[in-house]
């Protein structure tokens, strides 16, 4: 009896022990699955491509990856997503794309991850994400449509998300005394002041030409002096006296920046900066990586990083790539593991380690990413201002973007009228958005 | 009739079958869709199943668009501007290397390198050479003690700019077409006028160019549409910019349905683009006519006075 006994308990402590073993395993119901993402050509994908194998040998998941030019990418994903039967099961999309996804219904709502508790990780810690970042590449259905609030939902996560901060030559500052501008007012101070003591040396490198580059600069500015380009009932207000200061803002940066820096894209500010020519920067954090890379940068161990100067409000951009999975994916659950899993504390950090762009609080603060990258803390506060709503993220803004670059670029080159500009792209913007049905409720 | 003669009657048509039928579904097809296309509200997001008719609104949007417009100005200037410089410069450059000189064939080749070169190549090329601090016009301006010139910051001097990069790449299709006629002129008629006591200036305005009249009005055309499409040059040397001086169609109908997302804009450029071309193609086509039809006469006149 006793060793009927004996083999009966052992036999159900046998069967708990397999139980707790498979429950410990969550990924071994989906071991020997491939999944196929679309990840863009970038510093931080090319990261991702490092720590990937990491996933496959804990998961049992294969992953293959289709890197494609961020341009192409949206492209591609055009087509695919509009197809009955997808081939990704996971993609990066770009920030503007939230919004024609999602509007769409392409991107699955990931509420029903998180439920599923044989998927959702109990030690995921969303709330170590950085906020904006999700706010502006994850949330959609709040507040304005785009934003979070009280109707708003989830459909992607950040990753590879950046924000905007500034680069500075450590040794003309020491040289000339100066202080790192924490304000707008001091920041352009020295953008003229600069060249003079310089000669040859343009103060701050900006994106201008003309397009999405010159909207961008002009963007990256009016957040902290307190502009937008729509108020709350999306009456376009870019025209008004804060729109016009960032018009003039981007124009003094310009006229005071190195040698042809009205045609500068984001790759030539860069290279200005890089080679010397310019004595800031303030753009996107994805920057960062090339500065102490002998092979691109010329001013190696000259740089230091400070926080997007404040106006009338501290506000740094806010952009990048988010992850989604498609509403006509195969393996969506497989690929919300690996959703889960690249955007977790662990992977962060791995991911960081390798020369990409982190995504929490926690992997800013950590050590050892620290003590590998020095500028990752500046960067993590400089993250606690990141403005999800430093522009819009509608379906038409694309056109919106383009008529205020190419009028930017106007008042840069040409010295067209600030005022009379900015009033020119509000009639147009508000004939476009009376268009899409923006003023139905309010007419 | 019968049966034999009827078969003989359609054989040719069976043989124009196949190209028929390829024409319909390679060119007829894609056309037609971008026609119905113009009159949709249809973003990339969608089927074109999902879009909606929305008729005439994309023209008349396009109509009341300042950007479409001055990009439409851009395209008309650039193309009447390069086309004309490139006529010049390659019938020139075609009467003047019209002869036997050493090393000629070599000559020749060099000349129409540029062409051969992919138009992305190009655009980066000048792009680099227009740089205002390490680019070669600047820096040569400099040595010699002038100002630097804007070349891509100053909307005269990019819309230059890509004129320059343009002609320098497409003069020597004009040249080697003009060439080519030049060669297989009638060495008959030249002798007669040289008899006669014509000079050079005499036997290339009244002699050569009349002759070459309907090559260079084919090569005209074929040039003339296709600086109506170019894109990757100037998209690469200016994007459209500064502010839309150097926008042409091609460039703004890729925005549009790149950056934009409006694929029913995007067709709707694409037909008005598309029309103009035809207009200009049936009216060159027309007045080659015409002009045939004279000489036609004038021959048969001068036939019935020589008998």
């Amino acid at each position: 009896m006793l060793k009927y006994l004996k083999t009966t308990v052992c036999a159900v402590a046998g069967l708990a022990l397999g139980a707790t073993a498979a429950l410990a395993n969550p990924y071994e119901e989906f071991a020997g699955e491939t999944l196929v993402v679309n990840f863009p050509a970038h510093p931080h994908f090319d990261a991702v491509m490092k720590v990937l194998p990491e996933f496959t040998k804990e998961t049992g998941i294969r992953v293959e990856v289709d890197q494609l030019q961020y341009l192409k990418m949206r492209e591609r994903q055009t087509l695919e997503l509009t197809k009955n039967r997808g081939d990704y099961d996971l993609i990066a999309y770009v920030v503007f794309s939230k919004a024609d996804y999602v509007y769409a219904d392409q991107l699955e709502n990931l509420a029903r991850f998180f439920m599923n508790p044989k998927l959702a990780d109990p030690n995921y810690e969303a709330e170590d994400l950085i906020d904006g970042y999700v706010a502006n590449i994850g949330v959609a259905g709040g507040k304005k449509g785009y934003l979070p609030g009280p109707t708003g939902s989830l459909f992607g996560l950040p990753f590879g998300s950046e924000t905007s901060i500034l680069g500075y030559r450590k040794d003309i500052f020491d040289k000339h005394d100066l202080k790192v501008p924490e304000t707008y007012e001091e920041l352009l101070e020295l953008v003229c002041l600069i060249p003079e003591l310089e000669p040859g040396m343009g103060g701050l490198a900006s994106r201008a030409a003309s397009g999405h580059h010159a909207s961008h600069a002009f963007l990256l500015h009016l957040a902290p002096l307190g502009g937008r380009i729509f108020d709350d009932e999306w009456k376009p207000i870019v025209n008004n006296a804060e729109g016009v200061q960032a018009a003039e803002a981007l124009k003094k940066i310009v006229n005071c920046g190195a040698e042809g820096s009205k045609t500068f894209g984001f790759a030539e500010a860069g290279a200005s900066f890089l080679q010397g020519n310019s004595a800031m920067f303030l753009d996107s954090t994805v920057f960062a990586g090339q500065v102490n890379n002998p092979d691109k940068s010329k001013v190696v161990g000259l740089v230091e990083w400070a926080p997007h100067p404040v106006g009338v409000r501290a506000g740094s951009q806010t952009g990048g790539f988010g992850i989604g999975i498609p509403k006509n994916a195969q393996n969506k659950d497989a690929a919300f593991l690996l959703m889960q899993w690249l955007t977790s504390k662990k992977a962060d950090k791995l991911i960081a380690m390798a020369g990409g762009n982190p995504s929490r609080y926690s992997t800013h603060a950590d050590a050892d990413v620290n003590e590998k990258f020095p500028h990752m803390a500046t960067f993590g506060e400089a993250l606690k201002n990141a403005d999800p709503d430093w522009r819009p993220i509608i379906p038409v803004w694309g056109k919106i973007n383009a008529d205020l670059g190419t009028t930017l670029s106007k008042i840069i080159t040409e010295d067209a009228p600030v005022q009379e500009s900015l009033d020119g792209v509000a009639e147009r913007t508000q004939a476009l958005m009376d268009d899409a049905g923006y003023y139905t409720w309010t007419q | 009739m019968s049966v034999a003669i009827k078969a003989n009657r359609l054989t040719p048509y069976m043989f124009l079958a196949p190209a028929g039928i390829i024409l319909v579904f390679a060119l007829l097809y894609p056309i037609g869709y971008m026609v119905y296309a113009s009159f949709l509200d249809w973003s990339p997001s969608q089927r074109i199943g999902q879009a909606e008719f929305i008729g005439f609104r994309n023209y008349v949007n396009l109509w009341n668009d300042d950007a479409f417009r001055e990009s439409f100005w851009v395209t008309i200037r650039f193309a009447a501007i390069v086309v004309t410089l490139e006529m010049i410069l390659g019938v020139g450059l075609a009467l003047l290397l019209d002869r036997k000189l050493k090393g000629m064939a070599v000559l020749r080749t060099v000349f129409i390198l540029p062409m051969m070169i992919a138009p992305i190549v190009v655009g980066l090329m000048w792009r680099y050479m227009y740089h205002p601090t390490v680019g070669i016009f600047n820096r040569t301006l400099k040595s010699f003690g002038f100002e630097g010139i804007p070349w891509l910051s100053d909307s005269t001097w990019s819309f230059i700019a890509i004129v320059i990069a343009d002609v320098w790449q497409w003069t020597p299709f004009i040249f080697i077409l003009a060439l080519a006629a030049m060669q297989s002129l009638p060495r008959s008629a030249l002798e007669a006028a040289e008899i006669d006591g014509a000079n050079e200036w005499q036997k290339i305005f009244m002699i050569k160019l009349p002759l070459m009249m309907p090559v260079l009005i084919v090569t005209l055309l074929l040039r003339l549409i296709d600086a109506f499409k170019v894109l990757e040059v100037i998209l690469v040397l200016t994007n459209g910019g500064p502010g839309l001086s150097t926008e042409i169609l091609a460039l703004r109908i890729f925005r549009t349905a790149q950056e934009f997302q409006e694929l029913g804009e995007a067709a709707a450029m694409s037909n008005l683009l598309l029309m103009l071309l035809m207009a200009l193609t049936i009216g060159m086509f027309l007045y080659n006519r015409v002009q045939e039809a004279r000489a036609a006469r004038q021959r048969a006149a001068a036939e019935k006075d020589d008998t």
